[in-house]
């Protein structure tokens, strides 16, 4: 029989996109952000970050404060890499002081920041392999990883806030019983890391996820303001420790990591490698560790006002370039301004365009690939930052041609 | 490197130093878009990258001193465009379509310090501070905001 | 396409006993010089209020020796600096700046409760009780 039916429902299709909130608190994401993904069906056309969740306005609390007290307040602006902020803070005002630390001191300011670098690189794979849904991989990760966390309490006297800078040098030395406990705790470690970097190589989910997601163009890189890791991912080499050869960078030896592809992969690629390159500084530097003098400072002799001047300090944190600029005005033991910029800064806020075109479910991977800080991120800058896409005729193009 | 240095000479005023070895090349305000400009048109958007912008508050001269931190590539050499605006009247173009990297800085300056971008449509106060400090119209930045 | 043996990581770590540590029935073990709680020693103590001067935490308050404390004659202003332990962020830096090395350092870790903890009992400890 034919069925002579009348419209009875209609569905109507929406021409609008949906909004998909991912964040701030979303179990993909472990720190406060908002990620307001438009979606048209599965294809991401357009991603607002949101961030302000976390802000506590560090530089007006520098300025407040007394150089000496900001070196702590320096390292407590991230904590997994407090090391790297505070030696950049530091090395701020020893250029404006002129002081240099011995050998022994910048050997050992290294071998702390390397340290830093194996278990923030570690921890980033490991929640990369817990967001793609693989738990054995990151409960394995972590457990190597607290070998690390065990070698730089021995180095520093504290698991994660090392407050281990000082102006002149270190705040305490090592000696052979360390030495040896260290290099042991390392060496243990390097046949594991290069077990996950294989693991990360060759797994089928891990490649399944992470192949070609994310894809950044190495013009997108620079003229977006991409540092670190990401960079390198796509080929530009930046790399401050070999450009600026800070502390001990110029005396031991180390390779650059940078890879081609561009995609997430690539990036979680290059922290393993970088990973084995650090290990290989920590123990070249535990092997050739100078014996010049005592490198801590006595802290009650150290200058309580610096002289007047600027300074423009670069390291190499974790997640890429971090730069300190500290201007004193030679008057008062208060700085007279301190900025500080964090890579998780221009890593996360301007690579919203990376997301158009993936489908939802890779969003969460893309950002992870970031190494996203947001501490770091956000004490700093003092925001609630709405990004307002730049890529109208993309959405227009995206969102016209489909529907 | 030497051609890139003398597109910066070109438009500098003055040339001074911040420790260590950071050339600093002072350059009027309006004369920051073109500069961009040339680098991109000259050497393309791989040869360098702004890396950090810093204000500083100056009552004493009243003025805002703005600097822009440029990474050349790939020597990775650190200069800094450096430019003075006026504290009553901050207003310089803006970077950010030409170079989009420059939209945190930008953000976040306006933000902090009341600098205005002309050109850049993503300005908005209150996103940076809490809306009750934006709503009195304080740039916690300035020395004078009693924040 | 090769496949690390993961399987064979999975087995071995089902037979090995577990790497977690039941906190705070067990105790985490840390190194003997990890930075602990730190506390004044009041027969140093000079009562000249630098560490709390320098505190980045604001977590030293100095504050007078209560009575019936035999008091050294070092100290004309009878103060000691009291610290705050929920405010301290442990850098060292009161132990390192102090003039006079007055500062006792430890590894205790564990002083998480339910009640303020502050430097007040460890440090008058260290000086004698005068009866009346």
């Amino acid at each position: 029989m034919v069925c002579n039916m009348t419209v009875t429902k209609v569905v109507e299709i929406p021409l609008v996109t949906t909004e998909v909130p991912i964040g701030p608190q979303h179990p993909a994401l472990h720190e406060p952000l908002l990620l307001k993904v438009y979606a048209d069906g599965e294809e991401v056309v357009k991603v607002e970050v949101n961030t302000g969740y976390n802000h506590r306005g560090v530089e007006k609390l520098c300025e407040k404060n007394t150089f000496y007290r900001d070196i702590f307040i320096a390292g407590r602006v991230c904590g997994i890499c407090n090391t790297v902020h505070a030696n950049c803070y530091v090395r701020a005002l020893e250029y404006l002081l002129d002081i240099k630390p011995n050998n022994r001191a910048r050997y050992l300011r290294v071998l702390a920041m390397e340290l830093e670098r194996i278990h923030s690189h570690m921890i980033i794979n490991a929640i990369m392999a817990e967001i793609v849904g693989f738990e054995t991989l990151f409960m394995q990760i972590m457990l190597d990883r607290e070998r690390v966390m065990k070698a730089k309490e021995i180095l520093t006297g504290n698991r994660v806030l090392g407050d281990y800078m000082m102006i002149g040098g270190v705040r305490r030395d090592i000696d052979e019983v360390k030495r040896a406990r260290i290099r042991d705790l390392l060496v243990k470690l390097k046949p594991r890391i290069e077990f996950y970097k294989k693991v990360f190589e060759e797994d089928e989910t891990i490649i399944k996820r992470l192949v070609e997601v994310g894809l950044l163009k190495p013009v997108d890189v620079t003229s977006h303001s991409l540092v670190g890791p990401v960079a390198r991912g796509s080929g530009v080499r930046i790399d401050s420790r070999a450009s600026d050869k800070y502390d001990a960078y110029d005396e031991i030896p180390f390779n650059v990591i940078t890879r081609t592809e561009g995609d997430s992969w690539a990036r979680m690629m290059v922290r393993w490698d970088e990973t084995l390159e650090a290990l290989n500084m920590c123990l070249y530097i535990l092997e050739k560790l100078p014996a010049d003098g005592n490198p801590v400072p006595d802290e009650k002799r150290l200058p309580r006002v610096i002289p007047q001047g600027e300074s423009y300090a670069r390291v190499e944190a974790q997640r890429g370039e971090l730069t300190y600029y500290v201007m004193s005005d030679g008057k008062s033991t208060y700085p007279y301004r301190v900025k500080i910029r964090t890579p998780s800064f221009n890593n996360i806020i301007n690579s919203a365009f990376m997301y158009v075109g993936l489908s939802l479910a890779d969003v969460p991977v893309a950002l992870t690939s970031l190494d996203p800080c947001i501490s770091c991120m956000e004490r700093v800058i003092v925001i609630d930052l709405e990004k307002n896409t730049k890529y109208k005729l993309t959405l227009k193009e995206l969102a016209g041609g489909r529907v | 490197m030497s051609s890139k240095r003398d597109l910066f000479s070109k438009y500098a005023v003055k040339v001074d130093l911040v420790k260590p070895k950071r050339t600093v090349f002072i350059i009027r305000p309006e004369n920051v878009r073109p500069l961009f400009k040339d680098l991109i048109e000259q050497h393309g958007y791989e040869s360098f990258y702004i890396s950090t912008i810093v204000g500083t508050d100056l009552p004493g001269e009243g003025k805002i001193r703005l600097d822009y931190y440029v990474v050349l590539l790939p020597e990775e050499e650190t200069i800094v465009v450096r430019t003075y605006l006026d504290r009553n009247n901050p207003v310089i173009d803006t970077l950010v379509d030409i170079v989009p990297g420059v939209f945190n800085g930008e953000c976040e300056t306006h933000d902090l310090l009341g600098i205005f971008f002309r050109g850049n449509p993503y300005l908005k106060r209150g996103f940076f501070v809490s809306l009750d400090i934006a709503e009195k119209g304080i740039y916690p930045l300035r020395k004078d905001s009693g924040v | 396409m090769k496949r690390p043996k993961l399987v064979e990581l999975v087995l071995q770590n089902l037979l090995r006993k577990p790497a977690t540590i039941q906190y705070p029935r067990e105790k985490t073990p840390v190194e003997e010089d990890s930075r602990g709680i730190q506390y004044a020693d009041l027969t140093k103590c000079t009562g000249c209020t630098l560490c709390a001067l320098e505190c980045p935490a604001d977590a030293i308050k100095m504050t007078p020796i209560p009575q019936g404390y035999e008091i050294p004659a070092k100290n004309p202003k009878k103060i000691y600096p009291l610290i705050d332990y929920l405010k301290c962020v442990f850098c060292y830096r009161c132990v390192k700046i102090c003039p006079v090395n007055a500062f006792i350092v430890t590894s205790k870790y564990d002083i998480a409760g339910p009640i303020q903890i502050n430097s007040e009992e460890y440090s008058l400890s260290t000086v004698k009780k005068v009866s009346g």
